[in-house]
């Protein structure tokens, strides 16, 4: 007699597959013909787990679920591109204020008003060379209803805007590296 | 053929006898395919409807549950759209979403983990030639119920196996294993659902 078939042999012999010489063991061992018959009934019985049919407005909600999420990821990475400059931006002006001799803002002083540094918008060349650099015109306005860059903005004096606005440019025409 | 075969004509042992139905298919998924990966969302939307019902009921049979079934299938979906572009051809595109949605399935049981139940792996039916007589209906849920609680793997390899009519080779590929380990996982998965189907009648009665 030969040796009994294997898990896998009892497997394949389950689903119509198998040898010629594992179905021949099988025919004559009782022991693996039973070992075939309860994994051919364990088949048997999981094909019975049938999938309760959704309604058939269903399979249209699905595609619609679908469809946003890919919408909604798409105006997400659109806006992720967006900050892309900002963040640029801002990392440029951390640069800036790390060079040494260039003045840190401290605190303000009590009673200045944060917008009494700022020149007027027509006047501030630091605007211009930051929407030159880093924004196309009316993307300003996104980022600064923010309280990041607009606030530290808000904050320097008119020198430091000067520095600030003469260190932008000679980046943006390559002057210093 | 299961009905779920017959829902995904892209069945991977379908014919492609150039200008049969098949091979149509194939083309117009290849279209779909290709304008996906330059960002057409009406494109993926065609691939979406091509595959909903196979992902769904891959989904379904994996947490037993309407929603999170649902909830599983989009996500797969959305997934596989944010991956297209790297999807290179080497495998079938259903072969690729299946892993997709299997993974989404792994994952979700693993966040889940606490809330489950798993069958002990090693354990298998000690008492042979039991049969199941019980109405159709709770036959399914029961078995449904016996099945989301396979271990992760074996649970897996019998959906694809038995309820997407894949091949072995089709199954270890889905899941990064081998052939063997395929065929040791259903085997195992098999005499597990016997023995829960066994232990849940002797409940009842």
């Amino acid at each position: 007699m030969t040796a009994h078939v294997s898990d896998d042999a009892v497997l394949d012999l389950a689903l119509g597959a198998g040898t010629a010489s594992q179905r021949g063991h099988a025919g004559s061992c009782e022991a693996c013909a039973r070992r075939v018959r309860e994994a051919a009934s364990a088949l048997e019985l999981a094909q019975r787990a049938e999938v309760p049919e959704p309604s058939p407005f269903y399979w249209q909600a699905l595609r619609h679920g679908v469809s946003q999420r890919i919408a909604q990821e798409g105006q997400e990475t659109r806006r992720s591109a967006f900050l892309v400059p900002l963040a640029a931006a801002a990392a440029v002006l951390a640069v800036l204020f790390s060079v040494p001799g260039l003045p840190v803002k401290g605190p303000l002083a009590p009673g200045l008003a944060a917008w009494s540094a700022l020149p007027l918008e027509e006047e501030d060349e630091g605007l211009r060379v930051l929407e030159g650099l880093a924004l196309s015109s009316g993307e300003l306005a996104e980022w600064d209803r923010g309280e990041g860059l607009s606030a530290y903005l808000a904050n320097l004096t008119d020198d430091e805007s000067r520095v600030l606005a003469e260190t932008l440019r000679k980046r943006g025409q390559g002057g210093e590296s | 053929m299961t009905s779920v075969a017959l829902a995904c004509p892209l069945g991977l042992a379908a014919s492609a006898v150039p200008g049969s139905g098949a091979e149509l298919e194939r083309e117009a998924e290849r279209d779909a395919i290709a304008a996906s990966k330059r960002g057409e969302r009406e494109a993926f939307e065609v691939l979406v409807a091509r595959y909903q019902r196979p992902i769904y009921r891959l989904c379904y049979r994996y947490v037993n549950d309407h929603d999170d079934a649902n909830d599983l299938a989009q996500e797969a979906f959305l997934k596989a759209w944010r991956a297209i572009s790297r999807f290179r051809g080497d495998s079938a595109f259903s072969t690729w979403l299946y892993r997709i949605a299997v993974n989404a399935c792994l994952n979700f049981r693993a966040k889940r983990r606490p809330e489950t139940r798993e069958i002990d792996e090693a354990l298998v039916d000690p008492r042979p030639g039991a049969e199941w007589q019980v109405e159709r209906e709770d036959d399914a849920f029961r078995v449904r119920a016996a099945v989301s609680r396979l271990p992760d793997r074996q649970r897996a390899t019998l959906i694809l196996k038995l309820f997407h009519d894949l091949t072995h080779e089709e199954v270890a590929g889905i899941l990064g294993s081998s052939v063997g380990t395929v065929k040791a996982n259903l085997f195992h998965a098999l005499a597990n659902l016997r023995r829960e189907m066994t232990r849940a009648r002797e409940t009842r009665s």
